[in-house]
């Protein structure tokens, strides 16, 4: 077991070290932040200035040893644009997305879940149609586009919620709303297929012929076994979700790390991308880590795989 | 089953219909298609192929003087500008028929190659397994860690904005979806008896990479292809919205999307509304299609 | 007769009670906060003058925070502030400020000579070179009166010293930076002006208080919140919901919206940016734009007003030169009329009786639509453009690096006067400039050695007009952005500062 640990941590680590050389690599290319921090009409010694204060004039793998022996002792650089540590910018944004992320997770789940099973259940007819209307709107629908429907009617028309920004639970409906369509309408999906097909197996089959109560086959079967497939790809989802959420943090100046990193790049702000990047990388490969593990812990096939 | 002839009725039509049984099996065939998802790709195909000789106006020159005119059944519209104009003056209509063109190219160029790239990597890990395996699984993961849109906005920098971009970047986000599901099928379809006696037979691993594995996840990858065209449609309006999408003035419905956020405030909801309509009417067309693909070429293909 | 006096008493004790009890006349304190919804995320680096980058963004915070000997004001560019007076001795090679002696920094230190010193001596900004090469010495007199003392007579030092060109003029306390150091300010900075930061979000919002012993007047409002809200139809949203009081940029249809709004103001602010078409090949013999038939072509191929009308509901006016009309030397130049059958007589002269393929069109982002718009026109007299998006910074550098070939559509918003843009813009050794005219850079290098001012009038004004007559560029206007002001505002400082984008003067803000 420890044997298969290391092994994989060893595989995560070298995932994180390719990760942070190509963002590092590829924030470079982009440009010369100092471009952008002088005034437009700056000359070249007013720019070789910037440069060499920000220490970008040495070479790239220089560069590269300062920021990962910095990162080892949790010092990510200084922000070119907010003269803050990189750092407490990522860990002060980061609750804010794990709330949105966690509130659209579960609407999408939610609703996903219950209207899937309706719709499986009662195939062919008006929840069927009411799922299929809702996968429709939520795999066609820009976040954006939804999201500014939402302000202009629940906000702007109603009055019934505030327009953007955190605060309360009434901020955080209209954005894990508009960030959950495409997932709620994925999962619905999902969940409704995965039903139909646990419903005609042989086992529900057996279970009816025995006379079971129709209540008992859909708990204590169908829904538990439905739920494997939706709740794996909810997880993969999770990612794309947090990656996606810039749309929405944009539309409702929603405070997360998926708006931080999309102005870090406009800004060429590199502690930042790095940063962001770096720390985004380390906890998805550390919860995949995770779930590896805990998969071999509880099988241990996969773990005598070479 | 669909295309098969019950026995008692043949000799009868032999003997009387013109028919003969091979068209029969078209036929059976025919009736069989979905009449909805296809009519609306049709439409759009038409719309696409022959844009030219239907638009009414040129889609990229507007007259700023003609700018926000509603539709033609609307006070203040005319019959010239059927469905209205946007903020430059340019006519919805034409730009709608124009747009399907960079759309429908655009979404399925990129689920192409998302579909090659993530099929052969995913055939190549799962048959291989092992480390090979192993390390792929982590280069895949590595990749999902890298945020998609900044990877997108690298690209716009580094070689300026384009379609070929769009697709670069859309497929580059969603072959590892591909890539995984296709690694899970071949890890069982290696326990089949057939691929089992091709190893034992000495096959080489390409052929039997090519013969045996790939025909048969080949449907896995057209129904996952379906559902992607859809998303990566929708995924151009959310790239043109942070200003790395289909570079103006083309006609993208993704971007006539993203550009008319603003007029839908000031209640000219007919810019907007009309390429969301298109894209709706595509989408929903791919997935339907999707499902039926699904349901004729193995119904084992629910999982996705 | 007693129960008289007690009566007497009794009104006498009444009266004076009332009288005691009158509310004092006092300064009115400070009430309530009004919240903006800002279009851009504010930048720490802009709560120190001295790294000002010579545009206008750090004035967004900075007329709040901070202070400055001279700077512009409703009553004009160039107002005294943290100045009572200067003076300019007789050979100009001395300037002499006497500062008010009311002055208080938000941390309660009197401003001083000291603090101007310093706060010149600092300053590494725009234009901080020019200026440490032209000054020689800065004295104090007395504690409230300083001296600058210039190597040789340099009649363009208030331009530079006495208006947002540079940070130099805005003053910070010398005691407080000294202590903190540079980041410390940047975190935590103290200036003279009528508010001081009382919090801030990176990226989300930063709150602002209203400090009570501004010198000029103690500020209306108590508290300012300004929100980073990216998104234009968000901002709107605000404001229509009364989540915030003032929206910078309501583009195009959201101005619209703001005008049907019974709740809402349009108000227009800014002007100082002036945008033209710039043509990257005109040195090139082979190239079209070589031939000034052709550049005075496409200048008459735009309809100005519709342009000014689509982008900023007609509020910007369209100008003939690149150089605004309110800038000191400036030569008032009429914009060309809209005339797209002169244009295509005009090319059909020059050649192109067809018109010609231009390549693109760049326009600084996120102006696109702007460019399409000027694309459609040039179309239709035949020269086809594309619209070229670029990014940002990619944007910047290639125009600095004089890479952009074709068209650009650019756009200089700095302060200054002339002879700042000629010098950007103009002439060859121009940062941004395209043009190699070897009569203007003489003309430019015998303004900077005349000490007659009517003749350095002269001289710059003959640079400009031959700018005209070569139709070296195609100008379009002076932008002005349409904002969204909710109605609960009784001054919203909005548009009081001729040509200045933002909100100002601070103190004057006031809710209904």
């Amino acid at each position: 077991m420890t044997r298969f640990i290391l092994k994989r941590c060893g595989l995560a680590l070298a995932s994180l070290f390719i990760l942070s050389v190509t963002i590092f690599v590829l924030i470079r290319l982009t440009g010369d932040p100092a471009t952008l921090l002088a005034a437009p009409e700056a000359k070249e010694a007013d720019l070789q200035a910037i440069r060499v204060q920000l220490g970008l004039d040495r070479s790239w793998p220089v560069q590269y040893v300062h920021f990962v022996g910095g990162a080892l002792r949790g010092d990510f650089g200084t922000s070119l644009y907010y003269r803050v540590p990189a750092g407490a910018l990522y860990w002060q944004r980061l609750p804010a997305s794990l709330q949105l992320a966690a509130a659209a997770m579960a609407i999408s789940l939610l609703v996903g879940l219950s209207v899937g099973i309706l719709a499986a259940v009662h195939v062919g007819r008006w929840w069927d149609s009411v799922g299929k209307l809702i996968a429709l709107l939520g795999l066609s629908m820009p976040s954006f586009w939804l999201g500014l429907l939402l302000i202009y009617f629940f906000a702007v028309y109603l009055h019934w919620l505030p327009t953007s920004g955190r605060g309360t639970a009434a901020h955080l409906v209209m954005p894990a709303v508009a960030l959950s369509g495409y997932f709620t309408a994925a999962h619905m999906r999902l969940t409704r297929s995965s039903m139909l097909d646990v419903l005609g197996s042989d086992y529900v089959k057996l279970a009816r012929l025995k006379g079971l109560p129709e209540s008992w086959v859909l708990v204590k079967h169908a829904f538990k076994n439905a739920l494997i497939p939706v709740v794996t790809l909810a997880g993969i989802n999770l990612v794309l979700m947090i990656n996606v959420a810039v749309v929405v943090e944009t539309v409702f100046a929603w405070p997360g790390i998926g708006r931080l990193l999309y102005e870090g790049i406009e800004f060429r702000d590199f502690p930042v991308v790095q940063t962001v990047v770096l720390l985004g990388g380390v906890m998805v490969i550390a919860a995949n880590l995770t779930v590896d593990i805990l998969y071999a812990w509880i099988d241990p096939r996969i773990r005598l795989e070479r | 089953m669909p295309g098969s002839i019950p026995a008692s009725a043949s000799s009868a039509d032999t003997l009387v219909s013109p028919w003969s049984p091979a068209w029969r099996r078209v036929r059976d065939v025919a009736r069989d298609v979905p009449v909805v998802p296809v009519t609306i790709i049709g439409v759009a195909l038409v719309a696409a192929l022959f844009a030219d000789a239907l638009a009414p106006h040129d889609p990229v020159l507007g007259n700023l003087r003609h700018r926000h005119r509603p539709p033609a059944w609307l006070a203040g519209g005319d019959a010239t500008h059927l469905l209205g104009t946007d903020h430059l003056g340019r006519d919805i209509l034409s730009r709608l028929l124009f747009g399907a063109r960079i759309s429908l190219l655009v979404g399925f160029t990129a689920a192409v190659v998302a579909g090659a790239l993530g099929t052969a990597v995913g055939i190549v890990s799962g048959y291989y397994g092992r480390w090979v395996d192993q390390l792929i699984m982590r280069l895949v993961d590595a990749w999902i860690a890298l945020p998609a849109i900044s990877f997108a906005i690298f690209l716009a920098v580094l070689l300026g904005p384009s379609e070929m971009n769009i697709v670069i970047i859309l497929a580059g986000i969603f072959w590892t979806r591909y890539a995984r599901v296709i690694r899970g099928e071949v890890l069982s379809l290696k326990e089949r008896d057939y691929v089992r006696l091709a190893i034992v037979a000495n096959c080489s691993k390409w052929t039997i990479m090519r013969r045996h594995i790939l025909p048969n996840v080949i449907n896995t990858s057209i129904v996952l292809s379906t559902l992607i065209v859809g998303v990566v449609i929708v995924a151009e309006a959310a790239l043109s919205f942070l200003g790395v999408g289909v570079p103006p003035p083309k006609p993208a419905w993704g971007l006539m999307l993203a550009d008319g956020k603003e007029g839908m405030m000031a209640g000219y909801w007919w810019v907007t509304l009309f390429p969301g309509l298109a894209i709706m009417l595509v989408v929903l067309a791919a997935n339907l299609l999707g499902d039926w693909l699904r349901v004729r070429l193995d119904p084992q293909l629910r999982q996705l | 007769m007693r129960a008289n006096r007690r009566c007497f008493l009794g009104c006498v004790v009444l009266v004076l009670g009332l009288v005691l009890m009158a509310p004092a006349r006092s300064p009115a304190a400070p009430q309530g906060t009004v919240i903006y919804a800002v279009h851009i995320t504010i930048a720490p680096a802009w709560f120190d003058p001295a790294d000002n980058p010579g545009q206008i963004t750090p004035f967004i915070i900075q007329y709040a925070l901070h202070d400055a000997v001279i700077k512009p004001m409703p009553a004009g560019m160039m107002t005294p502030s943290l100045a009572e007076s200067w003076t300019a001795s007789k050979d100009g090679r001395v300037y002499e400020f006497v500062l008010r002696k009311n002055v208080v920094f938000h941390n309660g230190d009197p401003m001083t000579a000291e603090d101007v010193k310093f706060s010149f001596e600092r300053y590494r900004g725009a234009g901080a070179k020019l200026m440490k090469e032209k000054v020689e010495a800065v004295t104090i007199v007395d504690p409230h009166r300083v001296r600058f003392h210039l190597k040789e007579p340099w009649p363009d030092f208030m331009g530079f010293y006495g208006s947002p060109a540079t940070g130099a003029g805005w003053i910070v306390p010398k005691k407080y930076v000294e202590k903190v150091g540079d980041d410390g300010f940047k975190k935590a900075p103290i200036g003279a002006g009528p508010f001081k930061l009382a919090s801030m979000t990176p990226g989300v919002e930063i709150v602002l208080e209203a400090h009570e012993k501004y010198w000029r007047k103690t500020p209306k409002v108590k508290r300012i919140v300004m929100k980073s809200v990216p998104e234009g139809s968000t901002r709107l949203a605000m404001l229509k919901r009364g989540e915030a009081h003032i929206a910078y940029k309501t583009d195009g249809p959201l101005g619209e919206e703001v005008k049907k709004d019974s709740n809402l103001d349009l108000v227009f602010s800014g002007g100082i940016a002036t945008w033209w078409l710039q043509f990257g090949d005109m040195n090139d013999p082979k190239s079209p734009w070589h031939n000034q038939k052709v550049r005075l072509a496409a200048s008459l191929a735009l309809d100005r007003k519709a342009l000014s009308e689509a982008e900023t509901l007609g509020a910007s006016p369209p100008t003939g030169s690149i150089i605004p009309r309110e800038f000191e030397w400036a030569l008032p130049v009429e914009p060309h009329p809209y005339d797209p059958k002169r244009a295509k007589q005009l090319l059909v002269e020059a050649g192109y009786p067809n018109g010609f393929d231009a390549g693109f069109i760049t326009p600084i982002p996120p102006y696109y639509s702007f460019a399409e718009a000027v694309a459609g026109y040039l179309g239709a007299i035949g020269i086809k453009a594309k619209v070229q998006k670029m990014e940002r910074a990619v944007m910047f550098d290639k125009r600095r690096k004089k890479e952009l070939g074709d068209i650009c559509l650019c756009a200089n918003g700095g302060f200054g006067n002339a002879v700042t843009r000629i010098d950007a813009d103009i002439v060859s050794t121009g940062v941004h400039s395209v043009l190699k005219d070897a009569e203007i850079d003489r003309l430019f290098a015998e303004q900077s050695r005349e000490s007659d001012p009517k003749k350095r009038e002269a001289l710059l004004k003959r640079i400009q007009q031959r700018v005209v007559d070569q139709a070296y560029f195609a100008p379009i206007y002076q932008l002005q952005w349409p904002n969204g002001v909710s109605k609960a505002m009784k001054v919203s400082g909005m548009g009081l500062i001729p040509t200045f984008y933002y909100t100002g003067p601070f103190e004057e803000i006031e809710l209904r």
